[in-house]
């Protein structure tokens, strides 16, 4: 009988070593699974950025030769790319899916959102632009400016780009390498999400990102 | 009779063909104004022996060449000419938008979306050359 108490006695040890073990195990394991999990919760789709990091107020030309600042556009939720119209992939794929988030919005949304594309290509001109972005959506912004403008634009919001070598005997025959992000600025002017290219065929989760950014505007309704 | 022979000898692309197949072949509308525009499919090749695509035309392009995007870290995108895609054997190779794709160039007319433009890719398998004729829609 004793002997039976010692070693229901040493079980209930055992047990507890073990219960003891699996909490400092468990313990670290439940906390990364709830940062995980709380960082996944995340309403956002993009790369959210919860500071206020004012977007570069660009003054530069628009398709119809209107000048167009980023101030121009408070108010409204922008969505900024950089390209150039003779593009024949990257481009039309970014804006083919812009066009299809665009689609998504509710009319009164559609009305407080701005897609802006930047060109990079020192040939386009006005006239190229509005051949080339309202083909996608009328209601979309190409804007051009002189080459340091564009740079400096461009610079702004981390943008980069290059002239790519000629391909055939014309030297002006050449594409441009460049930076395929598409920033969600909000209607009071600041950054705050960033899309890269692949992410762009999620059309409805950015077009759930635009409706949030507008419902934050302050007094606004989206 | 002899006819068909020759023509049997003369094309070894009939047979050769029945080996590749296009799935999904689409070519993308631009607006009229574009130089080149580009066209996206499946490549599956059935065959034992690598193949290779080394381009293509059409008759609304000057010609047609293998294009793949390159891509660096910080998100930059470009575009490069290859010889050529290669299929593997008992493989496939897909060309999509953002991707690699055949690049439709010097447009004598840019396609509009709701056409079918009829293409012919050129092929190469162990050293011979052969031919895909596609009619490929527009969108």
């Amino acid at each position: 009988m004793p002997r039976k108490r010692h070693r229901d006695a040493r079980a209930r040890r055992i047990g507890l070593i073990i219960l003891a073990a699996c909490a400092i195990v468990a313990a670290p394991a439940l906390i990364i699974l709830f940062s995980v999990a709380g960082r996944s919760s995340s309403p956002w789709f993009g790369q959210y950025d919860p500071d206020t990091h004012p977007g570069y107020n660009f003054a530069l030309t628009d398709q119809n030769g209107k000048p167009v600042r980023l101030q121009d556009l408070r108010g409204q939720a922008v969505l900024l790319s950089f390209g150039f119209t003779r593009c024949p992939n990257i481009c039309p794929t970014t804006l083919g899916n812009l066009a299809a988030v665009y689609r998504k919005l509710p009319p009164a949304a559609q009305e407080r959102t701005k897609v802006v594309f930047v060109s990079v290509d020192e040939r386009d001109t006005p006239a190229s632009l509005k051949e080339y972005v309202p083909f996608f959506n009328d209601r979309f912004v190409g804007l051009t400016g002189p080459p340091a403008d564009i740079g400096t634009t461009a610079r702004a919001y981390g943008a980069s780009f290059r002239k790519a070598p000629a391909t055939g005997g014309d030297k002006d025959d050449y594409m441009i390498d460049h930076s395929t992000y598409t920033h969600l600025i909000d209607p009071e002017g600041n950054l705050r999400v960033l899309y890269r290219f692949e992410q762009l065929p999620e059309t409805e989760k950015i077009a759930d990102d635009v409706l949030r950014v507008l419902a934050q505007a302050p007094g606004k309704q989206p | 009779m002899k006819r068909i022979l020759c023509a049997l000898l003369l094309s070894p692309g009939l047979i050769f063909a029945g080996d590749l197949k296009i799935e999904g072949a689409w070519i993308r509308a631009l607006p009229p104004s574009s130089k080149s525009t580009a066209a996206f499919m499946t490549i599956v090749n059935r065959s034992d022996a690598p193949v290779l695509i080394t381009g293509g035309s059409c008759p609304a392009a000057g010609e047609i060449k293998p294009m793949i995007t390159t891509k660096q870290e910080d998100g930059v995108m470009g575009m490069a000419f290859v010889e050529s895609f290669s299929v593997p054997a008992k493989g496939r190779r897909v060309l999509e938008p953002g991707g690699d794709h055949l690049m439709l160039m010097k447009l004598k007319e840019v396609p509009k979306a709701g056409a079918t433009v009829p293409m012919v890719l050129t092929t190469e398998s162990g050293g011979v050359k052969s031919h895909i004729h596609l009619d490929v829609p527009v969108r």
